[in-house]
């Protein structure tokens, strides 16, 4: 009966050693608690997003001797699960931004903006000579969007996860498709023996 | 009940054990001054079973963009994370906390390209780590 109590007594301290705490981890370290879509598809997506679009002759030469502007529509999430899809292109976008060969207006905050040159333009409060003035934004000359689908398949010990992430680049005058980049997951769970 | 016990309670810390441990970390780095090769290793198993064939470099845009030919000598699958680390002209790291580590899976004594682009115009060099 001792020899039992002994053994139980290590296993629980086994046990308390192996209890919840709060680390700070390495947010580029691969991520695999579930075959949801996580953070490490979003990196994996971005990365090869923009290594496939810098690289790719026709983009090369638009951006030789200019820095294009580009607008983000946005990414349709078309899977079964809820991704922020506007997260992955804006890891794309600030990837473009860094390289210094593109450059981007920005849709979603144009109500803001409006609202600040009314005030800067008819408030009375604000300095002629330095006020923005209105009309003079760029247009931006290239749209990205794109689309994120996903194939499911399970069985009892089994789940299979295809992802398929496709962004487009496209003349917004001409409505040519300039480039297009594909990148395929694949992320697959199986259960062991004791469901450990 | 007692005879079951002395059999799971070993089983069962055991178990423990495994779910506890920590991940290997091992690496290999491999630098590229333009100039030659340069394999740095830390003796792990799986710098043991990688190595570098070839790597090749050129300027895309301004931006550099290289290739690396990676071997796995070992007769099984080999499942393991890369990340290029891209460095300027005076040995500054660019964008340090944005370049993710990579999944590359690699059948038995095979051989897989890996390609990057540099962040920005100004990468010179860059080194490539491996871990589990």
């Amino acid at each position: 009966m001792r020899v039992v109590m002994a053994i139980m007594l290590g296993v629980a301290l086994l046990a308390s050693g192996c209890a919840s705490k709060v680390e700070y981890g390495d947010p580029q370290a691969r991520e695999t608690v579930t075959p949801d879509f996580g953070s490490s598809d979003l990196q994996m997506i971005a990365t090869k997003m923009v290594d496939d679009m810098m690289v790719f002759p026709p983009v090369v030469e638009l951006t030789r001797n200019r820095r294009p502007v580009l607008f983000v529509d946005r990414v349709k999430n078309k899977t079964s699960e809820h991704v922020d899809t506007e997260s992955i292109t804006d890891t794309i976008q600030s990837r473009l931004i860094n390289s210094g060969k593109f450059r981007f207006v920005d849709m979603t905050v144009v109500d803001r903006v409006r609202q600040q040159l009314e005030y800067q333009q008819d408030s009375g409060m604000v300095d002629q000579s330095t006020a923005a003035q209105m009309g003079r934004q760029i247009g931006a000359e290239f749209m990205l969007y794109g689309n994120l689908s996903s194939i499911v398949k399970r069985d009892n010990s089994t789940k299979d996860v295809y992802y398929k992430f496709t962004l487009k680049l496209l003349n917004i005058q001409s409505g040519i498709i300039e480039w297009s980049g594909e990148k395929e997951i694949r992320k697959t769970r199986s259960r062991s023996l004791f469901g450990l | 009940m007692t005879r079951f016990l002395c059999r799971v309670a070993p089983m069962l810390a055991v178990l423990l054990l495994t779910a506890c441990s920590a991940s290997n970390m091992s690496r290999l780095e491999v630098a590229d001054d333009g100039e030659h090769l340069q394999l740095y290793s830390n003796n792990s198993l799986l710098a043991s079973r990688l190595s570098v064939e070839e790597v090749r470099r050129k300027r895309v845009n301004d931006l550099l963009y290289m290739q690396a030919t990676l071997e796995n000598g070992w007769k099984f699958e080999l499942d393991f994370q890369y990340k290029i680390k891209w460095f300027d002209q005076q040995g500054f790291e660019l964008a340090p906390q944005s370049q993710p580590w990579r999944q590359l899976v690699m059948a038995g004594r095979s051989q897989a390209n890996v390609q990057a682009v540099a962040p920005n115009p100004s990468a010179v060099r860059f080194e490539i780590w491996v871990r589990e």
